[in-house]
């Protein structure tokens, strides 16, 4: 593809030729700002002026802990055109854990090295703690607080580095992902090529909850809607995870025709949706529902094709696609004009020879599809010899959109990248030219010398009442001076379950696991909801689980409450005012 | 101040400042209900200070779930408040 060759200022320059199509926000009331491409870039240069005259130079980087607003892509725009280097990261919305968040921003703060973090009032008040122990060489700042300055936008190459986004590892702490422009918009032109054609005059248009942090929002949302230039609709993700009757219903109201998001969502809107919240609703625009960034769930697909089918959502719209940071975001998709594939897989030889036979009772997978252009995937043994299709190996992909490397961590990089592949981390075979998955690697059980994926057994308690959907975690671990290996499940119970059920939704979880995965495991522990450690991008994160677990450091989140926010300010005013005074006794 | 007086002292902040439309009741669980998250729930907080111009205590151990809590605690400082005033 010849459009490869150019930057993410170069498409923003574009865009702004068109008034017709831009970025709508909405908000709980379910107004809707409205900001057309000229005027996004308006803004961008505005931006982009200011954190120049505050000292943002080419190259430096520049956090961006902003919530879904305009002033998000005001400072994402505008350290672009500054020719400095954009690292989203998530803001501290989530109750709980705010001492957590304070300690991971700055751990991501010092991986990158940022310059400066930029965000807006009402986050600065809970951000000190974090900038305080980071110490950016230019401080924490809300741009409009800037001095109005003439911008003059530094113009990168394609193989400067455009963005870097924080892998949402499930197993091991995040690391920062580091991609080109060239990477960036090679992704970006192949996002866009699933874009349904313009008819007529309509002007096509995406919708997403996703957070912006988080590669699928940004990179899969955004920036084909940037380079189409097309329509992009944005609801902030807690009020989606409030209220995901307002996902379906933005789709509607602004006929969006491509909306994606993780299986979860789905499931939370299976779940969480009453039917009386769709009057009026209808899904029949909604042509591409993509659904990744993690394991995808037949029966998830075929209940949410089933139940929304009435307000007219196509079940060929239904479309399972894989990819990973790493690879800027998407790798294969599977067929988007047809309905999902599932095949059912032989158990036994999956677990214990690593081969994928068919078998009518066996597990059910899903099919991920195949390569986007110019991608290649390839399976391979632990020493890394290609394996036959339908053998259970190491994912590796090559293709134009990899990562250059995790930012300035070589030894990391060597890990994964090598000879053009990425090791993506994940298990799977080919079949019939589809992509299937079995688990990450990290992550497999191995319990009485067979291979079982976690997602087996954490999806069997699914069913189970009182259990809380989604918040299960199934690890396996050598307890000392023992002869094999033991099974742990941890269950999140549901929000409004009593205490006094737990045991029961415990005798029940066992029994689901024996019927549906053929295992019994060692120990089950109900656990207050909120208490499983997850990722920022909501995935829980296995290895961490069983470490607290063995330190006997799970503990559920405390209650957030107006007292309790007001002594986190408390604290991040101080930091801040610490700070300051550092600062002049050194000048 | 009375309770009924407190409750809508409340209210008027939460459309305010949060975009609330309607009534609050005493029974809706701050975080549950009305959906606040951190942000929101500190700028509940901090804007119930400046309206009743009172000093929410944050070492306090009062357990404030719900906007009937958040309004017995407002009726508290207030009273401490008219008890130190000479």
């Amino acid at each position: 593809m010849s459009g490869d060759l150019t930057t993410l200022p170069e498409l923003l320059e574009r865009a702004a030729g068109h008034g017709d199509a831009g970025l709508r926000f909405v908000d709980g009331a379910e107004s809707a700002g409205w900001f057309p491409w000229p005027l996004v870039r308006e803004r961008a240069l505005d931006g982009c002026g200011r954190l120049q005259a505050r000292g943002v130079s080419p190259g430096d980087r520049v956090a961006l802990v902003l919530p879904t607003s305009i002033e998000f892509f005001d400072a994402f725009f505008g350290v672009l055109l500054a020719g400095a280097v954009p690292v989203p990261l998530y803001p501290p919305v989530r109750l709980g854990r705010l001492d957590e968040y304070a300690a991971r921003t700055a751990r991501m703060l010092e991986l990158v090295r940022a310059t400066v973090v930029v965000t807006d009032r009402r986050v600065r008040r809970l951000l000190g703690p974090a900038v305080a122990a980071a110490r950016p060489r230019l401080g924490c700042v809300v741009l409009d607080e800037l001095a109005d300055s003439d911008p003059h936008p530094a113009p990168g190459a394609p193989q400067d580095l455009a963005l870097v986004q924080f892998s949402s590892g499930t197993t091991v702490d995040p690391k920062p992902v580091a991609l080109s422009h060239r990477a960036v918009v090679a992704q970006t032109l192949r996002l866009k090529a699933y874009w349904p054609q313009p008819e007529g005059r309509t002007v096509d248009s995406g919708a997403s909850w996703l957070p912006l942090y988080h590669d699928m929002g940004l990179i899969g949302c955004v920036l084909p809607a940037l380079e189409h230039p097309g329509t992009l609709t944005l609801i902030p993700p807690e009020l989606f995870i409030a209220r995901p009757a307002l996902w379906l219903q933005t789709i509607s109201r602004h006929r969006a025709t491509i909306s994606p998001a993780p299986n979860f969502a789905y499931g939370l809107c299976l779940d969480k949706i009453r039917d009386e919240e769709l009057d009026g609703v209808d899904l029949s625009c909604w042509r591409i529902a993509l659904n990744g960034a993690e394991p995808v769930a037949p029966r998830v697909l075929r209940g949410f094709c089933e139940r929304f089918a009435r307000w007219g959502f196509s079940s060929a719209a239904m479309t399972p696609v894989y990819g990973l940071s790493e690879a800027a975001l998407a790798v294969t998709f599977s067929d988007v004009a047809a309905p999902f594939q599932a095949r059912r897989f032989d158990r036994e030889q999956l677990a214990r020879a690593g081969r994928a036979v068919d078998a009518a009772d066996g597990v059910e997978l899903v099919a991920l599809g195949r390569p986007l252009p110019d991608f290649a995937l390839a399976i391979v043994d632990d020493a890394g010899a290609e394996l036959a299709p339908g053998q259970v190996g190491h994912l590796l992909v090559r293709g134009p959109s990899l990562m250059d490397g995790y930012l300035d961590q070589p030894e990391a990089t060597a890990g994964v990248l090598r000879d053009g592949w990425l090791d993506t981390g994940d298990l799977g075979f080919l079949h019939d030219g589809q992509l299937y998955l079995t688990g990450r690697a990290k992550d497999v059980l191995i319990l009485r010398g067979r291979n079982h994926s976690p997602h087996e057994v954490e999806d069997a308690v699914d069913s189970v009442a009182g259990a809380r959907a989604g918040c299960a975690v199934a690890v396996s671990w050598l307890p000392e001076g023992d002869s094999g290996e033991r099974l742990l499940l941890l269950v999140e119970a549901r929000r409004d379950v009593p205490g006094s059920d737990y045991p029961r939704i415990a005798r029940e979880c066992a029994g689901a696991v024996r019927a549906a995965a053929g295992l019994d495991p060692d120990h089950v522990e109900v656990l207050v909801p909120g208490t499983l450690p997850r990722t920022s991008s909501g995935k829980l994160r296995r290895a961490e689980t069983l470490r607290r677990w063995l330190a006997g450091e799970l503990d559920p989140p405390a209650a957030v409450t107006p007292l309790r926010v007001l002594a986190a300010a408390a604290r991040s005013r101080l930091a801040f005012a610490r700070m300051r005074l550092d600062s002049d006794e050194r000048s | 101040m009375n309770d009924q007086e407190i409750l809508e002292g409340i209210g008027e902040v939460a459309r305010r400042h949060l975009g609330f439309t309607g009534e609050l009741r005493p029974g809706q669980r701050l975080a549950e209900d009305l959906e606040l998250d951190s942000l929101k729930m500190l700028t509940l907080a901090v804007e119930v200070e400046n309206r009743f111009r009172i000093c929410l205590d944050p070492s306090s151990e009062a357990r404030i779930a719900t906007v009937g809590d958040l309004a017995a605690e407002v009726g508290r400082q207030l009273e401490r408040r008219s008890d130190d005033a000479p």
